[in-house]
């Protein structure tokens, strides 16, 4: 295995403040959430075990070697989102066999297959889960916009489908703010109106309160 | 290439812009090297960023040297050189790109525009087929994109599909920087994202040209008669892609200019894109209203 502190990116002499505010924002950046429905999945859930495991040791050292059950200090255990890529596509909600079929063939990586296999459905009985697995075809393939517009459409056809809504809600968080940071935030409702009536208000109100203008 | 993928200087270290510098004069020394005088005017910011990625990828061993520049002899410079092929390769892929940027005007641009191309092909054409003998890869992956670009745009497609040439192009280019099998998926995913947002990028910051001459362009269907709210769409489609991207970045395994890519990454393109979309663009025709909501955007805050 690695030197654990290098996985975490600090020195040997860092503080446990420090290593726990590394291991925090290492895991922030390789949460499974953030990759879900992306090919680099896999590759980000083993970063994410190997950041989990530096961690542990980390933490077993410096206790220097107190038995058995150590875990109790780890925010994200290991378990919890070793497999998060894999696991996506296994539920059904109770659809038919084909859109099954097509889930097989998107988890294993097969997305021409499956994209022929969508176009191959009639246009009048595709319902909202050929929208929604289309446009997981089209969103692996790096189509962005695609995509977005056939997840919307999975959403409005069945608008009580907690799968399509989280998908469609990550990915408007993305195009409002960019890397996910609110870095980049665009449109009207940033906008922070302040003008002179805004604080005349402002203040009468607070001087109604605490008598502050005297 | 096009110039969008730079630091944000604001947010780097003195040092660090110190060594981005010499990169940028390394790599023109170096070209200047392989290729002659001339195609050192052809260097972008791209070209050195795909530089830095190539050789911290690598973990190529690189050092600065001091010295002066060829354009300027009374100034002093510093010059990053790498010990592998990280500098060659970007060099290469300036060249080749210049060389079919120059056919591409020639076959598609008025009179005057057209005899200025075909002078400047004429002197890049020796150094391209000296980069061509050396990279053969790559020409042939540039001039793929070329065909494929004329063909999307021959047939006025959407978004995803116009930006798909470039960003096949760039992945290409990406994934061939890594031997190992993990670190190669992650590229071939970054790379394409870097291209779709540059192409991208390219055609928003020409939106309002392209409506006026008429020409083709993706986002022109978004278009209702306001500039800014078709910017508005263009910030969006973007920002999504700076997502994806930031994404794959997170994985890569890069060794020496980590600060200097990371700056580029979480601060530059934002920049960028707020800078071309929002602050540069015709503020003087629009209202006081939307002017005041340019220069809120274009200043915006930091991420904390």
């Amino acid at each position: 295995m690695n030197d654990p502190y290098k996985v975490l990116g600090i020195s040997p002499s860092a503080s446990d403040a420090e290593v726990k505010k590394a291991y925090r924002e290492l895991a922030k950046k390789y949460h499974p959430d953030k990759y879900a429905d992306s090919p680099l999945a896999e590759l980000a859930s083993e970063k994410m075990k190997e950041v989990n495991e530096a961690y542990e040791k980390i933490l077993n050292d410096r206790k220097n070697g107190v038995s058995g059950s150590s875990t109790s200090g780890s925010g994200y255990g290991s378990s919890g989102y070793s497999d998060a890529g894999a696991s996506s596509y296994a539920n059904t909600y109770g659809s038919d066999s084909v859109y099954q079929q097509i889930r097989r063939m998107i988890n294993e990586g097969n997305f021409g297959q499956a994209e022929n296999a969508l176009s191959g459905i009639p246009s009048d009985s595709r319902n909202a889960e050929w929208y929604y697995l289309m446009g997981v075809v089209y969103y692996r393939k790096g189509f962005l916009e695609d995509a977005y517009n056939y997840f919307q459409t999975a959403c409005r056809m069945d608008p009580s489908n907690v799968e399509y809504k989280s998908m469609f809600s990550r990915i408007q968080q993305q195009r409002s703010t960019g890397s996910g940071s609110g870095f980049n935030a665009s449109g009207a409702a940033s906008q922070a109106a302040c003008d002179c009536c805004d604080i005349c208000a402002c203040l009468m109100c607070s001087d109604c309160l605490c008598r502050s203008c005297g | 290439m096009f110039g969008y993928l730079r630091p944000e200087s604001s947010e780097l270290r003195v040092r660090e812009f110190e060594l981005y510098r010499s990169v940028y004069c390394g790599l023109c020394k170096s070209m200047g090297k392989d290729y002659g005088l001339l195609t050192r005017l052809t260097l972008s910011y791209d070209c050195t960023l795909l530089a830095m990625f190539a050789v911290s990828l690598r973990s190529e061993c690189s050092h600065v040297r001091d010295g002066r520049c060829v354009f300027n002899p009374m100034k002093k410079c510093r010059f990053c050189s790498s010990e592998g092929e990280g500098f060659r390769f970007a060099g290469a892929v300036s060249v080749i790109m210049t060389y079919y940027k120059l056919q591409d005007t020639i076959s598609d641009s008025g009179f005057f525009k057209r005899t200025a191309a075909r002078a400047g092909r004429l002197f890049v054409k020796g150094s391209y087929k000296r980069a061509e003998k050396a990279y053969p890869d790559i020409a042939a992956a540039v001039s793929d994109m070329i065909a494929s670009q004329q063909q999307a745009e021959n047939d006025h497609s959407g978004i995803d599909a116009s930006s798909d040439p470039t960003a096949t192009l760039l992945s290409k280019l990406c994934i061939s920087l890594s031997e190992d099998e993990g670190q190669r998926m992650v590229l071939s995913r970054f790379g394409y994202f870097l291209g779709r947002w540059i192409y991208l990028m390219d055609a928003a910051d020409d939106l309002e040209k392209d409506i006026k001459h008429n020409n083709f362009n993706p986002f022109r269907k978004y278009f209702e008669g306001d500039l800014f709210s078709a910017m508005e769409y263009c910030n969006s489609v973007l920002n999504m892609t700076v997502s994806q991207l930031v994404l794959a970045y997170d994985l890569l395994e890069l060794d020496s200019y980590k600060e200097i890519l990371d700056n580029v990454m979480y601060y530059g393109l934002s920049f960028q894109q707020k800078h071309c979309l929002f602050s540069k663009n015709n503020k003087k025709k629009c209202s006081k209203k939307e002017k005041d909501h340019y220069n809120y955007l274009s200043k915006g805050e930091k991420r904390s």
